[in-house]
């Protein structure tokens, strides 16, 4: 009975071909459905905020040491004299993470088999998260990064035989860095630890949420909150707008100064009685 | 009834069918990276085709920059070039946009200045440019032109993937660019393009068919400061390393330049203020009191 054993051959044969090609092939139905424009959905539109339930600044009531919420007033009172505090934002540096999360701009997330990219067009908001079982990097804390380095990891929580949790840890992180723009500060040591699980609502997959945890020498305690992003519904493409930081940027540094542009491109003091530049270079000052 | 040789027809052509539907990717399977070319890793750009080019690097990598490039331009626009150049002699900086973090633009930002990403997924091939631009999304998804485009130094990119060999497997990435703003340049030296912003880009993307770790990219640039379309290839090669470092530049974190008004100055080494060029007038200070000076 040869012949059925050459058919049993080729039959296997053609199996091994399928599943083989099965396994190059990446199967996108395993991940959520997060394509589209996702923007922030916690009525914070205006002011961006580590915890979007509580207001802006104080109001965070951010868990500080004594020592960082020592920090934290004294940025206040300078930003309450025109100065920008520690916020580095407005020198177009990142707001690295997790501000980063507050979507200053549109965001949208790429999922493919070993990395996450979540790009967010603002100042350099775009970040990798590394899905495919790498460890740490041994030069991570040499080289770090506003966005830090990110690695994650895809969970079916609900054991549907579907991915429903990406689970990351961000780790070697650049400074300076702080949680919003009243300049809420993150420790100098660098040795920031976030935890994120991103996850679309089981109600409205509409709704993406990351519930963030930092974990900081900055604290008392990890501070966890979740942020909420909609979906944007769109009948046509979807339009992705060109953002560039110094574009409209009015703020400029001269040594340890910050002055403003104004409306007529000259420059202008941002704070009462605050010194011109040094022109000690110009043979010529202008009259 | 059927005999052994018919059952082992049979058996071969179910086999075979398997093989071809296996060989033949289902175009409508969303995700399916096999139909794709892969241009997984990290790209770097052949910044300079031969060594010793001088200058920095510009459109054509096979030759020198500025001057050197030989843009086939029009005379005006050879004049604006002779006026760029000047303008850096003296120590200017031009209209160009790159000192002041500004951004580049179509077409330096497709030179690879620093290590780019390719994701491909059935509706964007996207291009991480990760310079002063962020990214170039580029359409796959059969659309048309929007009735406006909102300019951008990037422009709005329209793409088709091909199989040009039949093989059932997609070979090359075809794309045309439109809906800029600028000022825009070829190069550092300030090789300009024209200042209407009209400029079309055509594009072909493939991989080397003897070495899958280059990248080709042919250009041809529609400019109204050209006397014709202007063509090269550009390259970029794949980074070895499977775990490749992703360098996180920002442009202002060590910029020295600093524009005032229609000025640019420099930050000199202890952080003050200096001429760019011999004469050149220090910031009007009018918004400062008399006591703050």
């Amino acid at each position: 009975m040869l012949y059925r054993g050459s058919i049993g051959a080729i039959v296997l044969t053609a199996t091994l071909c399928a599943t083989i090609a099965g396994a190059q092939a990446w199967d996108e139905s395993k991940y959520p459905d997060l394509t589209g424009q996702w923007v922030r959905a916690d009525g914070s539109r205006g002011v961006g905020r580590y915890d979007p339930t509580k207001p802006p600044a104080r109001g965070q009531e951010a868990p500080l040491t004594a020592e960082y919420q020592a920090i934290y007033e004294a940025n206040l009172a300078d930003q309450a004299q025109g100065g920008q505090g520690i916020d580095p934002t407005y020198r177009c540096l990142s707001p690295g993470m997790p501000r980063i999360m507050h979507a200053y701009s549109p965001m949208e997330v790429v999922v493919t088999p070993k990395t996450t990219h979540i790009l967010i067009e603002h100042i350099h908001d775009s970040r990798r998260i590394h899905t495919d079982g790498r460890g740490w990097p041994e030069d991570m804390d040499e080289n770090p990064m506003f966005a830090g380095y990110s690695i994650g990891r895809w969970i079916d929580e609900d054991g549907a035989g579907r991915y429903d949790a990406l689970v990351v840890e961000t780790r070697g992180l650049k400074n300076p860095r702080t949680y919003d723009a009243s300049g809420i500060p993150f420790h100098a040591d660098g040795k920031t630890v976030i935890k994120e699980r991103i996850y679309l609502d089981k109600a409205d997959p509409n709704i993406l949420h990351d519930e963030i945890t930092v974990i900081d020498n900055a604290l008392t305690r990890p501070w966890t909150v979740t942020k909420n992003y909609r979906r944007v519904a769109a009948k046509g493409p979807i339009w992705w707008r060109e953002d560039i930081c110094v574009e409209n940027n009015v703020h400029v540094v001269i040594g340890k100064e910050d002055y403003f542009l104004s409306a007529d491109g000259l420059l202008m003091p941002i704070k009462k009685d605050q010194p011109p530049p040094d022109l000690r270079y110009f043979n010529l000052p202008r009259k | 009834m059927l005999n052994h040789r018919s059952i082992y027809a049979i058996a071969s052509g179910v086999a075979l069918l398997v093989m071809a539907l296996v060989a033949v990717p289902d175009i409508a399977t969303a995700g399916d990276e096999t139909k794709y070319p892969d241009l997984r890793g990290q790209w770097m750009g052949v910044l300079r085709a031969r060594p010793g080019l001088p200058g920095q690097p510009s459109f054509d990598a096979s030759k020198p920059w500025g001057k050197g490039q030989e843009a086939p331009l029009t005379a005006e626009y050879q004049a604006i070039l002779e006026e760029n150049l000047k303008s850096q002699k003296e120590g200017g900086t031009f209209d160009w946009l790159g000192a002041t973090c500004l951004g580049f633009g179509m077409p330096l930002i497709a030179y690879g200045f620093e290590p780019q990403e390719f994701i491909i997924t059935p509706e964007t091939t996207y291009i991480l440019i990760n310079w002063v631009e962020h990214n170039r999304r580029i359409y796959t998804d059969g659309r048309d032109w929007p009735k406006e485009i909102e300019p951008t130094l990037t422009g709005y990119s329209i793409g088709r993937w091909i199989d040009e060999d039949g093989d059932g497997r997609y070979d090359v990435l075809e794309v045309e660019t439109r809906g800029f703003k600028g000022p825009r340049h070829y190069d550092a030296a300030g090789v300009p393009l024209h200042h209407d912003n009209q400029s079309v880009f055509k594009e072909r993307i493939y991989l080397d068919k003897n070495d899958k770790n280059i990248l080709r990219n042919e250009i041809t640039v529609y400019d109204h400061a050209l006397t014709r379309p202007w063509t090269v290839t550009r390259d970029l090669r794949r980074n070895p390393n499977p775990q490749p470092t992703w360098r996180e530049f920002i442009c202002t974190e060590n910029n020295p330049y600093v524009r005032i008004d229609k000025e640019t100055y420099y930050l000199s080494a202890d952080g003050m203020l200096m001429p760019m060029r011999k004469g050149q007038p220090a910031p009007d200070l009018r918004h400062f009191t008399d006591a703050q000076k």
